[in-house]
């Protein structure tokens, strides 16, 4: 296989993989957006808590598997009060709450620079096995990422299509009030959108912290990307929100052979507001 | 007085969503002059029709004409434009404005450069003279100063009224301006109509009947998206099958 | 008839008063202060002045059109480097260097408006924020056109008329020049607020259906206002390069686009001086708490929660809603 070939495919499937775990974060925010009303700006940095938590697991059990147990769990008791306590206010004002989340981002990251400190680290590849696939060297631990993000994503797809409980989330996004008239428990709708929405951008963080390098800004990146996706992909719409993912981290992959990430980035931009011009609503907006 | 050419019309429209069929290939015209009522039980799509008319919502087949020229697919600041005014049922009002910039607004946009960045506003005499004339007419010269936000729901209305008013139309769309309000208030709303319908063009969407006998030359009755009667106030309240969908509905 | 005419012309001005009393005070405050200030402090009031500008500048969008744009660095950024680098390549004065600010605000504005300012809502702010993300990369990139982080250094010319001469690096000359901008920005933003294009301004804030089917295409309003923000936002940036002699891709960073923000919420929505209070509150809290505590920021997180908390339209929005029901 000549050399370019394999070299466009490896960062064609890195990117893929990426965008799976893009994916994870995303629709995380199209959730909380399609249900809540609110704009999440923190939401990177929760992605970036997430990368953050598991390196302290690793760091005192040694075990980074763990991390996909805890890390999810201590997520749900800071999410959960986070949405009852702080950002209720704010749902459905969708300026509003895209300032609020300012302010918590800014707590997010300052906290994490106080305890974490400012120097980006590493954690150590949990499972340094590579395997050879059509010719080129694949990192085993990336496969495992991808394995892992598509269990979830499957997990969440029956969740909010095959039970009762997941069919009144959606309802609730795409009509709150009647989802409330019909006599739903917003209020519990609410918070599990919210820790479900938190949740899926922490676990993006685990799986992406040790491929990526553990640093207290890494969400700046991810929800600049976040955004970009779900404005192409449509906000609130679930299928949108994935095939984004997907599709723009893959092109940005493969884009990424020739041109600088910076310049990727920005080719990507460029996408979105060819995008925006013909369909302000995004691709696939309901 | 009236022409022969129909002042507005409506040519077979309909207005489907999703399965739901809202406007029933209704045909509907108005000459000049004319003071129209429209009645029907909810849902019967009054106001639906009022939105397709004024552009906010665009018919999935049919056209609508004004003074002959089609404005089906036009935007609604264009409609209004060439003179189709309406009122809302939820009153739509800048709660931070007093009711002499709110009318003062409309007024302006019927001016020739209504976007000039140098003048100061009020000072442009012939535009508040045209402001101060519509609040007299309507009866709110007293609460001119007034925060719209601080004034009674039926003066609420009753500027919503005047705001349509503002744009000088030369048909003006009300759509229920008396709901919610108390009695001598809705005395008050059937003069100013009364008064306004000796030289406009109105038609009147109403959900009681005596507003409409009283004001109205000729009635049309929607029903499920469908003109079902259409005739004098005197015809429509001896109809039967109007009476039944009225005894019919509980309101 | 004219008699009425001059109350209702009274008592309409009368709430805005308060703030155009404070604006004429905070002015002549700021004539008199150039003179006896130390140099510090001085240094300090320039940069207040400039933020000033800002401030208005962001008010247009977010308090007179309701467009809460998180993009502003962009024109922030772009004012601050019209200058610097028409400064470095076109070898023009200081003066005439203010004038590509202008243009690459109107030219960005215009840009970025006609792209962000039809769209919804939620979709307007996130685009926006976009803007700000993809233009602040680019700026710390392209280090051969901006110097990245790091910066370009300029060199003012003096500027002689009639025999004397003026130079920016005279910091009470850079002060009353800061000064004078602030005050022509503040009457012509004035006037544009009090003339019938201001009204439909307000009005759209207030209920945008509504002046849709008064006969106005609302975009275009809209998307002029922005335009002007954007204008003004870009003239402090290049105020801001000048007064530092300096322009760096920190220009463009988030600190810009939420800043306004903050200062319009805290000073008061649509009152276009309004915002200056939050000027200085904000930067007097900067200068002392940063000194003070490292994570300052995390103060600066929760006073936004609280602000937003008190009232969706900021302190003075509050408090004029309190006075008027």
């Amino acid at each position: 296989m000549p050399e370019i070939v394999s070299t466009v495919l490896f960062l064609f499937i890195n990117g893929l993989i990426w965008g799976l775990i893009v994916a994870l974060i995303a629709l995380g925010l199209t959730l909380i957006f399609g249900v809540m009303g609110i704009v999440n700006m923190a939401h990177g940095d929760i992605y970036m808590a997430g990368a953050v938590l598991s390196f302290y697991v690793v760091g005192m059990f040694g075990n980074f598997w763990l991390s996909l147990i805890l890390v999810p769990v201590i997520v749900i008791l800071f999410a959960a009060p986070l949405e009852r306590l702080v950002l209720r206010p704010y749902e459905g004002y969708h300026s509003t709450s895209m300032i609020a989340t300012v302010g918590i981002s800014f707590i997010i990251q300052q906290i994490a620079l106080g305890i974490y400190g400012g120097i980006p680290k590493k954690i150590s590849n949990p499972w340094p096995m590579s395997f050879n696939f059509l010719g080129v060297d694949y990192p085993g631990y990336r496969f495992l990422v991808a394995f892992i993000s598509i269990l979830i994503l499957a997990g969440l797809w029956l969740f909010l299509y095959r039970t009762s409980y997941g069919i009144l989330v959606r309802a609730s996004m795409q009509d709150r009030e009647m989802a409330s008239a019909m006599g739903i428990d917003v209020n519990k709708i609410l918070i599990t959108t919210f820790v479900l929405g938190c949740v899926l951008a922490a676990v993006g963080g685990v799986l992406a912290a040790p491929i990526y390098q553990v640093f207290y800004l890494m969400g700046h990146d991810v929800i600049l990307l976040s955004f970009i996706v779900v404005i192409i992909g449509g906000l609130g719409s679930l299928k949108g929100t994935l095939i984004a993912a997907l599709a723009l981290c893959s092109i940005e992959g493969v884009m990424a052979s020739f041109l600088s990430p910076v310049q990727a980035k920005a080719a990507i931009f460029i996408i979105m507001i060819v995008v925006l011009m013909r369909r302000p609503r995004g691709l696939f907006a309901e | 007085m009236a022409s022969n050419h129909p002042l507005l019309e409506t040519v077979s429209v309909t207005m489907r969503f999703g399965g739901l069929t809202a406007l029933d290939q209704v045909s509907y015209s108005i000459h000049e002059g004319d003071v129209r009522g429209i009645i029907g039980p909810n849902g019967a799509g009054k106001t639906t029709l009022f939105n397709v008319i004024t552009g906010e919502l665009k018919p999935t087949s049919g056209k609508i004409f004004l003074r002959g020229e089609e404005i089906t697919h036009l935007p609604p600041h264009l409609i209004c434009q060439k003179g189709l005014s309406r009122t809302f049922q939820l009153t739509l009002i800048f709660p931070e404005m007093t009711v002499y910039d709110s009318i003062w607004v409309g007024v302006n946009s019927r001016a020739k450069k209504p976007w000039n960045p140098v003048l100061v506003a009020h000072r442009v005499s012939d535009l508040s003279q045209k402001t101060q004339e519509i609040c007299h007419l309507v009866g709110l010269e007293e609460k001119m100063d007034e925060l719209v936000c601080n004034l009674s729901y039926g003066d609420q209305k009753i500027l919503e009224m005047a705001m349509a008013l503002s744009t000088q139309p030369s048909v003006l769309l009300l759509d229920e301006p008396t709901q919610g309000v108390s009695p001598k208030e809705t005395d008050h709303i059937i003069q100013v109509i009364e008064r306004l319908s000796k030289n406009m063009t109105i038609i009147l969407i109403e959900h009681s009947m005596d507003v409409v006998l009283r004001l109205c030359h000729r009635i049309t009755v929607l029903s499920e998206g469908r003109v079902v009667a259409e005739g004098s106030p005197n015809e429509i309240s001896k109809n039967e099958e109007v009476q039944r969908i009225y005894l019919g509905e509980v309101s | 008839m004219r008699k009425k005419e001059k109350m209702r012309l009274e008592r309409g001005v009368r709430e805005k008063s308060t703030v155009k009393y404070f604006a004429i005070i905070f002015l002549l405050l700021l004539l008199v202060m150039g003179m006896v200030l130390p140099q510090g402090a001085r240094s300090l009031v320039i940069h207040v002045m400039i933020f000033c500008i800002l401030a208005m500048g962001y008010d247009i969008s977010l308090g007179f059109t309701n467009q809460c744009s998180l993009g502003h660095s962009v024109f922030f950024g772009i004012g601050a480097y019209g200058a610097v680098l028409s400064i470095l390549h076109l070898h023009i004065g200081f003066l005439p260097s203010l004038f590509f600010s202008l243009l690459g605000g109107f030219i960005l504005g215009t840009l970025t408006g006609f792209i962000s300012v039809r769209l919804s809502e939620a979709y307007f702010v996130i685009v926006t924020a976009i803007f700000f993300g993809v233009f602040h990369l680019l700026a710390m990139d392209m280090t051969w056109l901006t110097g990245g982080d790091d910066g370009l250094s300029v060199n003012l010319q003096t500027l002689s008329v009639g025999g004397i001469s003026i130079s920016l690096y005279d910091q009470r000359v850079n002060y009353y020049f800061v000064l004078v901008f602030l005050i022509l920005s503040y009457l012509a933003l004035d006037r544009i607020i009090r003339s019938p294009m201001g009204k439909i301004f307000v009005s759209i804030r207030e209920n945008e259906k509504r002046v849709q089917f008064l006969g106005y295409n609302v975009y275009r309003y809209k998307l002029i206002a922005f335009i002007v923000s954007g204008v003004f936002s870009a003239l402090s940036g290049g105020l801001y390069g000048l007064t530092l002699r300096y322009g760096s891709a920190d220009f463009f960073s988030f600190h810009w686009s939420i800043m306004p923000v903050v200062w319009c919420l805290i000073g008061g929505l649509g009152t276009l001086a309004g915002p200056w209070i939050g000027v200085v509150i904000m930067s007097l809290f900067q200068y002392y708490v940063s000194a003070w505590w490292t994570y300052y920021l995390i103060l600066f997180g929760i006073i936004i929660l609280l602000i937003l908390r008190i009232s969706r339209k900021g302190i003075l929005g509050y408090v004029l809603s309190r006075r008027l029901s």
